[in-house]
Parts: structure tokens; C-alpha cells; sequence
């Protein structure tokens, strides 16, 4: 941005969410509130009324659509950048699982204690090893499942032969709900670890910054 | 078809002037002395002369016995025989049996009225051999197999001795139809259509004419009204924008087209019901066939011992228990919406009349989906149906047995609305039961 305006002390900062990736997620924050907000609509027509099925089926495909272009934003993103290391797999298995269970410690015991966070954040490895699995569960897996589904609900004579594949167009739609679900945890779960830092607000501002705070530590 | 001008078939060039001038100058004596034709009282039109040998002992009040009892009328109204078509070919042309027989000597027996009406039917066929092909294969036809009493033959809406030609036979609005299906006639005449028809016969400010029954059912080759793709297809054989038109704000409109008979909108007031058919995936064909209708049957009686109708296991186990004994079949549920009563699917109202609100259909506890049926295809076409409880439609282990059936909102699954509000709730303890870990360590700090 203004480099040439910067402190030294804030050359110092580490660069840790470039831009783009800044975009995608807030666009994607903003679709999947959206997304589940419409999506409550249309399966609890019954208990609410914000706004009509109609309305809330056509806001729900074109949310999914923008969510979907955005997705690809992010693969694109990282599949021409050197950051792509954030999500490659550890092959240690032993390891991973180690450092996965002193982050898991960390969280339960050393956070309360004021413990040094076991992972040491960096541009090219900035997720701890239960951040790490869960960006990859849902990047690579539940994501794509949502938008295939999606995309089988939103057209189904399209993709009457993937419905078929799938086992019918209720399997389809209760796939489509079970994500929808998972994804509700998750949102619970990512706006309070968010909070996990050494201030509330910390991740919260390098999510839109893009530098990594460098508050109370 | 057969014409009756003056100069053509079997009238003998007897209507002209002069023998019109000798006719009205001594009509009694012309009859009673040269009885070469006969002239039919209240018509202009005459019958050959074989023909009025005929009617001479016709055309009065006679009855025959029959084997069981009853008593055929053998009488034929001379005026109706003149007017109609088939006085051009005379009565021998059909009553072969009787021009092959020293008639009246040699005696007919006829076992019942309905017999003969049926065995009369051939005679029909040998001249309008492509009518009676497609009558062959129409439900009626199927019906009269079965030994339907009711089921009509040609006779039946065409008439024995009063034939008409094809134009007036199609201006009559639909009475030999409601002769039997009166409730359902009666819907229909309270329908656009039927009220368009009423009106001055056109719809849309157009030339087209408002359906008849015969417009889509086909007059000859009359086919189940449940054979859905049929309904479905002619429907959209006159509303052929329909497709177009629900795209503009339907989302899935072709699928709704599909899973959603026309009348399930389109007669407001309907009772709605699901019903459930049995399909092979492997040949694309609803089940059920003369050979496998009654193991199917079995079957249901076994699965379903209580007789009160499916639950969702026992569905489950009647999908299994089909797919195993029928080789080579992927037996599958095919769902469609559509309304109970046939007198229901011919009151169609006015587009603008039509169900448009989603949740109608799409929310929980909707009146469409109180009532389901599972059915299998008759050899007829015509369904076989079998009740089923409504939660079949929302039933965990209806996700095999039913899943080619969903309706979002409508039959959402129970289980799953359960899952979500444990995730909500874990959603909410992680953070608290997180806090609440901080406070108490750092208080024993």
C-alpha cells in the first residue's frame, strides 16, 4: 500500500492476508450469513417470514453463484501463488498430530496461562495444525460439496444424471442440509477462535488489514 | 366416408321431381303395390329397397328373448336409419349374419344384449379398420375385455341404427361422455375450458376451440387418465408456451412440470395428493404388469400385515422386497403431485386463478402432502393405488425408498432440523464452556 510512507516499525509487521484473500473472505463471511439466512427461509417457511419462499429461492441461487465464482477466486488465488504452502497436507503424520494436540492443549490450558502460542504464524504457514485441517476439510472438501449440491438443487433437470448418481434428489437436498449445518457450527466456532488472540479484536483487524497485529505480545 | 347425395350410394335415383309429384299423388298405394323404397317419416332421405325389406318388419315394436331371459328391442326408427350415415350401405353391410341366413325363418339365438353388442362390434372394424385399431388399445376396449358391463363399445356413443357423420358427431358437447363419466363432465363444464367452450367456442380472442373431452383423452384410443406424460403432453400439445411461461418465474420450472400434474395448480380448490409410483430405473417403465401385479400384491400384504396403509419401514421393505424378486430391475419411487379426484383435475380455472404461493407446497405440514398414496401401473395404464402414511414423505428411512421425491420446506426431514439445533447449541457452548474454563483456572490462579 503507502510502503514508502511506512514506519520502520511497521515494515517489521508481518504481511500475513494479501489482499485478495482479504476480499474473498469477506465476501465469503457475507454469502454464507446470507446463504444461511435464505437457506433458514426456505426449509422453515413455517416458523419464519422475513421474507417470501420466492424471494428467498432467487436470492439463495444468486448468492450461491457469487459464493461460487468466489471460491474460485481463492483456488485461483492460491494455485498461481508461492502462499499455496498454507494448505499443502504435513506427510508427518507423528508430527502433525503433536503439534495438532499442543495447539488443542494451547487452547484448553496455556491460553488461560499466558503461554507462547505453539505455532509461530508466517506468511507461508500461518495455520496452526487444527486451522490447517479445518481450512482444508471445508476448502477442499465440504466447500465443493456445497456447490455441487447446490448446483444439482438449483437446476435439477441439468443435473438429473448427477442426482441420479447421488441416489435421488432427496439424498441431494439432505447432503445440501448437513453441510448447511456443519457450516452454522463452524460459524460459531471461526467468529469466537477469531476472538482468541491476544486482544478480542486482534484477528479481527489483520483480517482487514492484512498485517499481523502486534498487541500485547 | 359415405355420402348420401341424391346421385350416389344404393338410393336408386328416386328423388326427383316426378316420382316426388307421384309419391305425394298416392304414397299408400306406391308403398303398398311397388315396395322398391321407402320413404322415412319427418325426412327427405330414403333407405334402398333391401333395406326397406328390412324395415318393414323393423321399424315396428319387436322384441326377441334372449338365452338369459331378457328381451332385445329388434326395433329400428326407419327416420334415424334414413338419416344417418350408414343408410348409404344398407343393413346387410353390418348384419352379415343375417343376409348369410334364410332370415326370418332360420332362427338367431343371442345369449344377452351386451354379448351382442360386443360381437357387433367387429362389424364395425371391417370398415373402419383404423378406428377400431385405435379403440382396440384404449382403456375402454381393455374394460370391455374384462368383462365390463359398463365399458361402451362403438354402439355406445356412436348409436346402433343413428350413425352421424364425423362433422355433427363433433359439434355434440361431449354428451356420449358424460353418459358415464356425468360428475366428471359436469366439473368440466364449470371449467375454462368448458366455459370457453360455452361461450362462443374460442379461447384467447383465437380460432382455437376450447377442449372437448375427445380433444384430450383422443376419441377412439381413450387412454387412462393417470398415464401422466399423456395428461401431462397434451396439455402442453395446445399450451405449448408453458414451459416458457413458468421459466419466467418459476425456479426449477421443468421440474415442477414434471413432479406437478397441470391441475394440481390449476384447480385451486383440489384436494392435492403424492402419489408414489413404482419405477424401473434400468428400463425407464413404471412397474406392474399382468405377469407381476399379483406377487406385488403379495407382497404388500405381507410388508403391510395391519392393512393400515405403509408406514415408512414398511415402504422401505416393499422397495427391497421388490427390487430382490424382480430380476434385473432397479425398482425406485417415482413421486408426483396431483389432485385426488379425477372430477378435480377437469375444473381447471383461469390462469389467473392458478396456485402461485410457493409455500403452499414448500412448508412444513402442507394439506399436499397429508395424503399419499404408492401405486403401481395397471396393464391397462391406469393406476393401482395403495394408501401410505403421510410420513413416508418425511421419514430418515424414507432418504432410499423416497429419493426421487423432495419438496424443500415441504417434507424436510425431522431428524435433520434436530441436528441443526445441537449445532447451534454446541455452537453456543464452545465459546461459553471456553470462557468458563479461562475463569476458573484463573481464579485458581
Amino acid at each position: 500500500m503507502h510502503v514508502n510512507q511506512a514506519t520502520l516499525a511497521e515494515e517489521a509487521r508481518v504481511y500475513l492476508h494479501p489482499l485478495p484473500v482479504r476480499i474473498w473472505h469477506w465476501l465469503n463471511a457475507l454469502g454464507f450469513v446470507l446463504l444461511i439466512l435464505t437457506g433458514v427461509q426456505i426449509r422453515y417457511a413455517d416458523l419464519f417470514s422475513l421474507m417470501s419462499f420466492e424471494t428467498a429461492v432467487k436470492l439463495h441461487n444468486w448468492i450461491g453463484f457469487v459464493l461460487i465464482f468466489n471460491y474460485f477466486v481463492w483456488l485461483g488465488y492460491y494455485l498461481m501463488s508461492d502462499k499455496v504452502t498454507n494448505y499443502h497436507a504435513v506427510l508427518d503424520y507423528k508430527k502433525f498430530f503433536r503439534n495438532y494436540f499442543d495447539q488443542a492443549v494451547y487452547y484448553s490450558y496455556g491460553i488461560f496461562k499466558g503461554q507462547k502460542r505453539p505455532h509461530n504464524i508466517q506468511p507461508h504457514d500461518k495455520f496452526n495444525p487444527m486451522q490447517k485441517l479445518t481450512y482444508q476439510v471445508i476448502m477442499m472438501i465440504t466447500v465443493p460439496i456445497q456447490i455441487l449440491t447446490g448446483l444439482m438443487l438449483w437446476d435439477v433437470k441439468r443435473f438429473t444424471s448427477w442426482i441420479e448418481f447421488a441416489g435421488g434428489i432427496r439424498v441431494v437436498s439432505t447432503i445440501h442440509v448437513l453441510m448447511f449445518i456443519l457450516f452454522v457450527f463452524f460459524i460459531f466456532l471461526h467468529a469466537y477462535m477469531g476472538m482468541l488472540g491476544p486482544k478480542r479484536s486482534t484477528h479481527y483487524k489483520e483480517m482487514i488489514t492484512g498485517y499481523e497485529e502486534d498487541e500485547g505480545h | 366416408m359415405f355420402t348420401k347425395s341424391g346421385s350416389g350410394g344404393r338410393n336408386d335415383g328416386t328423388r326427383n321431381s316426378s316420382l316426388a309429384a307421384l309419391l305425394a299423388f298416392g304414397m299408400v298405394l306406391a308403398l303398398a303395390v311397388i315396395p322398391t323404397s321407402l320413404t322415412a317419416s319427418g325426412s327427405d332421405e330414403t333407405v334402398s329397397a333391401d333395406d326397406a325389406k328390412c324395415l318393414k318388419c323393423h321399424s315396428k315394436q319387436m322384441k326377441k328373448s334372449m338365452d338369459d331371459g331378457a328381451k332385445m328391442s329388434l326395433h329400428v326408427t326407419a327416420s334415424d336409419f334414413a338419416d344417418s350415415v350408414h343408410s348409404a350401405i344398407g343393413c346387410t353391410s353390418c348384419h352379415r349374419d343375417i343376409a348369410d341366413r334364410k332370415h326370418p325363418k332360420e332362427k338367431i339365438t343371442i345369449s344377452d344384449q351386451r354379448s351382442y353388442s360386443v360381437q357387433m362390434n367387429q362389424a364395425c372394424g371391417r370398415c373402419h379398420e383404423e378406428k377400431a385399431k385405435q379403440y382396440d388399445g384404449s382403456i375402454h376396449a381393455r374394460l370391455v375385455a374384462e368383462g365390463s358391463e359398463a365399458a361402451p363399445v362403438c354402439t355406445n356413443c356412436h348409436t346402433a341404427h343413428a350413425v352421424k357423420e364425423m362433422a355433427v358427431f363433433e359439434s355434440v358437447t361431449g354428451e356420449v361422455c358424460k353418459t358415464c363419466h356425468e360428475p366428471i363432465f359436469e366439473a368440466y363444464a364449470q371449467s375454462v375450458h368448458g366455459e370457453a367452450r360455452a361461450s362462443g367456442n374460442v379461447i384467447r380472442d383465437s380460432h382455437i376451440q376450447a377442449p372437448l373431452c375427445a380433444d384430450c383423452h383422443r376419441a377412439h384410443d381413450v387412454s387412462a387418465v393417470s398415464a401422466e406424460e399423456l395428461v401431462q403432453s397434451t396439455c402442453l400439445s395446445c399450451h405449448d408456451d408453458a414451459s416458457q411461461a413458468h421459466e419466467q418465474w418459476l425456479p426449477n420450472a421443468n421440474h415442477h412440470l414434471e413432479v406437478v400434474a397441470c391441475a394440481a395448480c390449476h384447480t385451486p380448490m383440489a384436494e392435492r395428493r403424492i402419489d408414489l409410483q413404482l419405477y424401473d430405473k434400468l428400463t425407464k417403465v413404471p412397474m406392474g404388469n399382468e405377469e407381476n401385479h399379483a406377487p406385488f400384491q403379495q407382497r404388500l400384504d405381507e410388508v403391510d400385515k395391519a392393512g393400515d396403509g405403509l408406514d415408512p419401514v414398511e415402504l422401505w421393505k416393499l422397495i427391497r422386497r421388490t427390487s430382490q424378486e424382480g430380476q434385473a430391475t432397479d425398482v425406485t419411487l417415482r413421486g408426483r403431485m396431483e389432485v385426488s379426484t379425477g372430477a378435480d383435475a377437469h375444473r381447471i380455472a383461469a390462469k389467473g386463478s392458478a396456485v402461485r404461493e410457493c409455500d403452499s407446497c414448500h412448508e412444513q405440514g402442507s394439506a399436499a402432502f397429508q395424503k399419499v398414496t404408492v401405486s403401481i401401473a395397471r396393464p391397462d395404464g391406469r393406476k393401482q393405488r395403495f394408501d401410505a402414511d403421510s410420513d413416508v414423505l418425511t421419514s430418515p428411512v424414507s432418504l432410499d425408498s423416497v429419493g426421487n421425491f423432495y419438496a424443500a420446506g415441504g417434507t424436510r426431514i425431522a431428524v435433520l432440523d434436530w441436528l441443526l439445533i445441537l449445532a447451534i447449541l454446541a455452537g453456543l457452548a464452545v465459546p461459553i464452556g471456553h470462557i468458563t474454563i479461562g475463569k476458573i483456572l484463573n481464579r485458581k490462579k
